[in-house]
């Protein structure tokens, strides 16, 4: 490929990039505000409803006026499926800087990038090791997909890992990560939907965990076993009463989605992470040609 | 019940409300956050408190960080729903009493807050409903402790018909 075909290339993906990131911090996906009226029709009691019908408010509000959904952007969590043909191999991080830097200003993004130990807060969402990028390498594949996901902090912050003991780990399983939720009562934003990760080790369940919340809403794991925890964890938690922001009510929980991996002998790692229930996210496939098509 | 109440409110105020009441809110509300709360102890102990802090005797203090942009000189309101209450948890009861805030106004609710006596209720916004706020501020009045960043800054937002805010703790008892 020529150098100006792939500059021509680059410009595509940085435009893309903003794309997405516009797309995610204002709109949110059909799917949700579906599941989020249709929440608002399964509660009786008037609290729940008054939250959910604000909430359905806010998603119209932010997508008329191109203004984010929640003033809490997020950490903006990149997924890049990278094409082994794909002409272009980089990690993109330097794109995903520098387009992330200027739309930080135009859309305006809040400033969530903090360094911890000095607390200064460069107002850019870039810095050391920021924004994190999980990458994935597609074998005989010519195309790049990026997915953006803004992290809130209210419902990162409810995000646990048990290292279990394997002769009790599935039994406990449920208990575990029904406690949290307990406990977290409104702070993650709910109704929520999880992401479970099990097995593999400390970081790899948590990986796991996070890519699981990206899986689409009601698509159940292959695995029936595993189908069949997600199913009766979501029933069990919609049984708490905790409701839309902790106010009571029938809806706690939108989804729950598991993905596992083998597990050392010795260990039963599971790893939990919580998503608030303005789940945004937007992704975009490029090919070689400079095809953009975009997906949520 | 519904109450539309404009800011400051009296302890008399307090008195006609009710757990699961709904308030909408009209006039000046402050934000703050964590660093601020900290900020505030830290400068009354050392009896520095800035003069901007020193009237706000029965006006609402909101858990937020808000998304701003600079124009021409002023800010202009963008998105701000409430955070997480709780991290304000170990610092509340001493800036309510350091201020004299009547209204504490977030998500999640506060395990140690004292609500006794109408001392101070705590009413709960909608998380993630950002981008209706910007339909509540009228204007942003001033900012103070810039250098905190943006996010955690004080923020004194001239709100109106600001709500639907739920009622959620109150003379000690919680919903």
């Amino acid at each position: 490929m020529m150098d100006q075909d792939l500059s021509q290339l680059v410009n595509k993906i940085e435009d893309a990039i903003s794309s997405i990131i516009i797309k995610a911090t204002t709109e949110i996906p059909n799917d949700l505000s579906d599941l989020i009226n249709k929440s608002l029709k399964a509660e009786v009691s008037e609290i729940p409803k008054s939250q959910l019908k604000l909430i359905l408010e806010n998603f119209e509000y932010a997508a008329e006026n191109k203004i984010p959904i929640c003033q809490d952007t997020g950490v903006l969590n990149f997924f890049i499926e990278l094409g082994s043909d794909f002409p272009l191999i980089s990690d993109f991080k330097d794109i995903i800087k520098k387009v992330i830097q200027k739309t930080t200003e135009t859309i305006p993004l809040r400033g969530n990038s903090v360094d911890p130990i000095t607390n200064e807060n460069p107002e850019n969402n870039i810095g050391e090791n920021y924004p994190p990028i999980y990458l994935k390498i597609k074998n005989n594949n010519d195309t790049l997909k990026i997915t953006v996901l803004p992290k809130g902090g209210g419902a990162e912050n409810i995000s646990k890992l048990f290292m279990l003991n394997p002769s009790e780990g599935l039994e406990k399983l449920q208990d575990k990560v029904i406690n949290v939720i307990k406990n977290a009562g409104g702070m993650p934003c709910p109704p929520i939907i999880i992401g479970i990760g099990i097995g593999g080790d400390a970081s790899y369940c948590m990986k796991l965990a996070k890519e699981a919340i990206l899986r689409p809403i009601n698509k159940r794991h292959i695995r029936k076993d595993v189908a069949c925890i997600e199913i009766e964890l979501l029933e069990k938690i919609n049984k708490l009463n905790i409701g839309t922001m902790g106010l009571g009510g029938k809806i706690t929980c939108l989804d729950v989605h598991i993905e596992i991996a083998m597990r050392h002998p010795a260990s039963y790692p599971v790893g939990l992470i919580i998503q608030c229930y303005a789940h945004r996210y937007a992704s975009f496939e490029i090919n070689k040609e400079g095809e953009v098509a975009y997906d949520t | 019940m519904i109450h539309n109440f404009t800011l400051p409110v009296t302890p008399n105020d307090l008195k006609l409300l009710n757990l699961k009441d709904i308030i909408f809110l009209n006039g000046l509300i402050i934000t703050a956050r964590d660093q601020a709360h900290k900020r505030i102890i830290a400068l009354f102990k050392k009896n520095k408190l800035p003069q901007e802090l020193k009237n706000l005797q029965g006006l609402a203090i909101y858990h937020c960080g808000p998304i701003t942009k600079e124009c021409k000189d002023e800010y202009v309101f963008i998105s701000g729903g409430p955070t997480t209450s709780q991290r304000m948890d170990t610092l509340q009861n001493e800036v309510v009493d350091i201020l004299g805030i009547k209204f504490i106004i977030g998500k999640g609710g506060m395990k140690n807050l004292n609500t006794k006596n109408s001392r101070v209720v705590y009413l709960n916004f909608t998380g993630g409903c950002g981008a209706i706020v910007k339909k509540k501020v009228t204007c942003i009045r001033s900012v103070l402790w810039r250098d905190l960043g943006l996010c955690e800054a004080i923020w004194f937002l001239e709100v109106k018909e600001f709500g639907p805010l739920i009622v959620t703790q109150l003379n000690g008892k919680s919903i």
